[in-house]
């Protein structure tokens, strides 16, 4: 059966629109230096594997880990390498715990990298092609290249998103300002986080809405901002752990679950055979992970959460759908103060994916935060204790979801 | 190491230009792999897929295959790597406890991309791609003179190599058909057109469509599944660096070290006595050389003297290797699968006799840049 691993560290590069001043390479090794200078006591020769990734499609470059070997310290040293997308980054933090909890002979320090620099391609272009893939299969049902140009418009994750924001709009009566309070709790969050994009202490709700729209209901102010920025984060054992920091986090629960991929609609246009904002994927995942770290009662035993939200409703919903809050009582809970700083229930302190978004690193900047809170070390720290956190992931044409559950007991019960 | 069940696999017939579409290919490999064990949908757990978004022309390129290959509702992810190193991922999912079965399928359509300009795109961005001089063809150009000048090894030496394999080949009825020739000669070799010399085209693994499947079990769950279980006893993998200056190209120091990592853990002392038969993923012929030099099976530049052919003494590649068929993303895993079907008895005309050990290995990057390597035990 597989070791109890904990979290020792976790590090960010500096995140902007254009890192121009670094190449890839360079903007990984940013990342891998502020994750190992909290750890003194371990050196870069310490670790004894690598798990990283990123979406190749966004700069134009192919398994680019090959040629960054030497940038992340892996020169003749075992790495893999793990891409689902959006999720990347989740994925890359859930098999940096696989591998350190396989138990294999000399493999007990794990660094996992994931990064993007999205400065250097076209993300649209590149998350267009998720979606434009099956022409044979669209011109063989009779779809006319008029629709395939409609299909290429909505495949970007905002084409899709939309759907899936007025599906949930739909069922749970929300307003746009409810989605635009959830835009200003996160960008002032962002101002208090170091390594954050989109920094506005100020903004108002009025402002947001007062911005125009991309697709209904989301406006431009409400998006997310499109970011070069990386995050790396170590795995090790129980034992390694206690000696190299004080306060170890515990990876008591991973689970990534994708729901059927037809959730976009044949061609594109959302007539889709299932609700978008049903997300079978997230209560199927959150159903893993928690039984897995002995969590039975989610909302009393979370102390902190980070949900990877581009979009304001995407955050109402995962709130929901991973079992925090009631089926449509999340937008109340932003009124209340509730997933504030100082709230009962903070949600994305770090300003989340909704501030700054550099797709590959994102979903694995969620544990990375969650597991920093637990520490103490968080930028805009909670002023509670942290006992037990979730970082998620969502990916995938609107339907992977990846959730890793921490906590500073390790879970051993379910073993 | 706890050692992990292999409980079931399957693989398609290798194409060059397959008449039919991805998804079915992946179906067809993934429902079979769970009939061949007597299995359900329902006892899936998890899914590692083996793509690469870069040879499906599409980005997420596993979106639109959880349900083909069987990841509706299970826990899955996917390894943008050779089909081996996704065994890799779904080994550590099993020993990590969360999961019974783990199901690892790897392939792609290499009819329908350019491969060599898709590989183009894994150089480096800056200095190597825009003039294209170093990429993948060149590379195993520079890496087979390399070799030949250090240990004085003639091409004909190297030729025999894609000689065997591809008479190998013949015998594999899923091997690809162009690949399959039992009259072939070194002559034939030597004078096919020049990829980049000394390397000639059939000296190179060419790229297929084709999917392979996996399943892996923990050992108890394993023995009850099937009453000829193949046992994971050891792995090992490891990244060199990309430069071709930094590495010594006549060697594969990440094979060495993969070699040594996996015989570790196996508790293999003396590879060369204890095992009987090796599938290495070889992308061009001279790579088996340097590989069964690497990992122990030959003296250093003595590769060339090893009786390698199925009734040899240390059979490699009896399947026709990688050189039989490379459907980029399942090469390796259909390593694997071949290293099963020789400690299963299951090989059919090219089954070696009284295979007790066998490793297998896979392989992505320029040169081989990573490699990782397995060893399989048979027996219950």
């Amino acid at each position: 059966m597989g070791r109890q691993v904990a979290i020792v560290s976790a590090g960010f590069s500096e995140h902007a629109s254009k890192r121009s001043d670094v190449n890839m390479g360079e903007l990984v090794s940013e990342a891998i230096e502020d994750c190992l200078k909290k750890v003194p006591s371990l050196e870069i020769n310490d670790i004894d594997a690598y798990v990283n990734g990123n979406m190749p499609a966004f700069e134009g470059s192919n398994i680019p880990e090959l040629w960054m070997t030497d940038w992340m310290g892996a020169r003749n040293k075992p790495l893999i390498r793990i891409t689902t997308g959006g999720t990347t980054g989740g994925s890359v933090a859930i098999a940096g715990y696989y591998t350190v909890t396989a138990g294999l002979p000399g493999v007990e320090t794990v660094l996992a990298i994931a990064f993007e620099q999205q400065s250097q391609g076209d993300t649209s272009v590149g998350l267009a092609s998720v979606a434009y893939g099956e022409i044979s299969i669209l011109n063989s049902m009779g779809a006319t290249y008029d629709h395939l140009t409609r299909l290429l418009s909505g495949g970007a994750a905002i084409g899709a998103a939309a759907y899936q924001a007025t599906t949930y709009m739909n069922k749970t009566n929300i307003t746009e300002e409810d989605l635009a309070r959830v835009v200003v709790q996160n960008r002032h969050n962002a101002a208090k986080t170091w390594w954050a994009h989109l920094k506005m202490p100020d903004l108002t709700i009025e402002q947001v809405l007062d911005t125009p729209y991309i697709q209904y209901p989301l406006r431009y102010g409400m998006v997310c901002p499109a970011s070069d920025g990386a995050c790396a984060m170590l795995f090790t054992t129980e034992e390694k752990a206690k000696d190299l920091c004080d306060i170890p986090v515990y990876v008591n629960g991973v689970a990534s679950v994708a729901n059927e991929s037809a959730i976009l609609g044949y061609d594109g246009s959302g007539s889709a055979q299932i609700d978008p904002s049903m997300q079978l994927g997230a209560i199927r995942s959150s159903e893993l992970a928690y039984s897995q770290a002995g969590i039975s009662f989610p909302r009393k035993e979370i102390d902190y959460v980070e949900v990877y939200s581009p979009f304001p409703n995407q955050e109402l919903m995962w709130v929901e759908k991973l079992g925090l809050f009631e089926e449509a009582t999340a937008p109340e809970m932003y009124k209340t103060g509730v997933t504030a700083v100082n709230g009962e229930l903070p949600v994305n302190c770090s300003g989340g994916v909704n501030s700054t978004n550099a797709i590959g690193a994102s979903a694995m900047e969620r544990p990375a935060e969650a597991a920093l809170q637990i520490m103490g070390k968080a930028s805009n720290q909670v002023p509670k204790t942290v006992h037990a956190s979730i970082g998620s992931g969502w990916g995938g044409s609107l339907n992977l979801i990846t959730l890793m559950v921490m906590a500073d007991e390790p879970q051993r019960k379910w073993r | 190491m706890e050692k992990v069940g292999i409980v079931g696999y399957n693989q398609v017939k290798l194409y060059s230009d397959a008449n039919y579409g991805r998804y079915e290919m992946i179906f067809e490999a993934v429902r079979g792999a769970i009939d061949n064990a007597g299995l359900k949908k329902k006892d899936i757990t998890t899914v590692i897929s083996c793509t690469n978004d870069y040879y499906d022309g599409r980005t997420i390129s596993n979106c639109f295959t959880v349900e083909v290959g069987g990841g509706y509702l299970a826990d899955e992810s996917k390894v943008e790597m050779d089909g081996a190193h996704g065994v890799l991922y779904g080994l550590m999912r099993i020993l990590s406890g969360n999961h019974k079965l783990a199901v690892v399928w790897g392939g792609s359509m290499a009819s329908c991309f350019p491969y060599h300009t898709a590989r183009l795109y894994e150089t480096d961005p800056t200095w190597e791609r825009p003039n294209a001089y170093v990429n993948d063809i060149t590379a195993a150009g520079f890496q087979m003179r390399a070799y030949m000048e250090k240990y004085g090894v003639s091409a004909e030496d190297i030729a025999k190599i894609a000689v065997k394999n591809r008479k190998n080949a013949s015998k594999n009825p899923l091997a690809l058909e162009e690949a399959q020739n039992s009259n072939i000669t070194v002559k034939d070799v030597l004078e096919s057109d020049i990829y980049a010399a000394p390397v000639t085209e059939l000296m190179v693994a060419q790229p297929c469509d084709g999917v392979a499947a996996l399943l892996l079990a923990p050992e108890k769950h394993a023995l009850k599944i099937t009453d000829k279980p193949v046992w994971i006893t050891g792995v090992g993998w490891n990244q060199d660096p990309y430069y071709l200056g930094d590495r010594d190209l006549s060697g594969s120091k990440s094979m060495e070290l993969a070699g040594k990592m996996a015989f570790n853990a196996a508790g293999i002392k003396n590879p060369k006595d204890e095992i009987q038969v090796a599938e290495l993923f070889e992308a061009y012929a001279h790579e088996e050389l340097i590989f069964s030099e690497a990992l122990g099976l030959a003296e250093k530049g003595k590769g060339a003297d090893l009786s390698s052919e199925i009734d040899g003494k240390l059979p490699i590649n009896p399947s026709g290797g990688a050189i039989g068929g490379n459907p980029p993303c399942a090469t390796g895993l259909i390593r694997i699968i071949e290293a099963v079907k020789q400690l299963r008895g299951e090989a059919g005309k090219y089954q070696v006799k009284d295979v007790k050990k066998a490793v297998a290995s896979g392989q992505i990057g320029m040169c081989a840049q990573n490699n990782i390597l397995y060893v399989l035990e048979g027996g219950a």
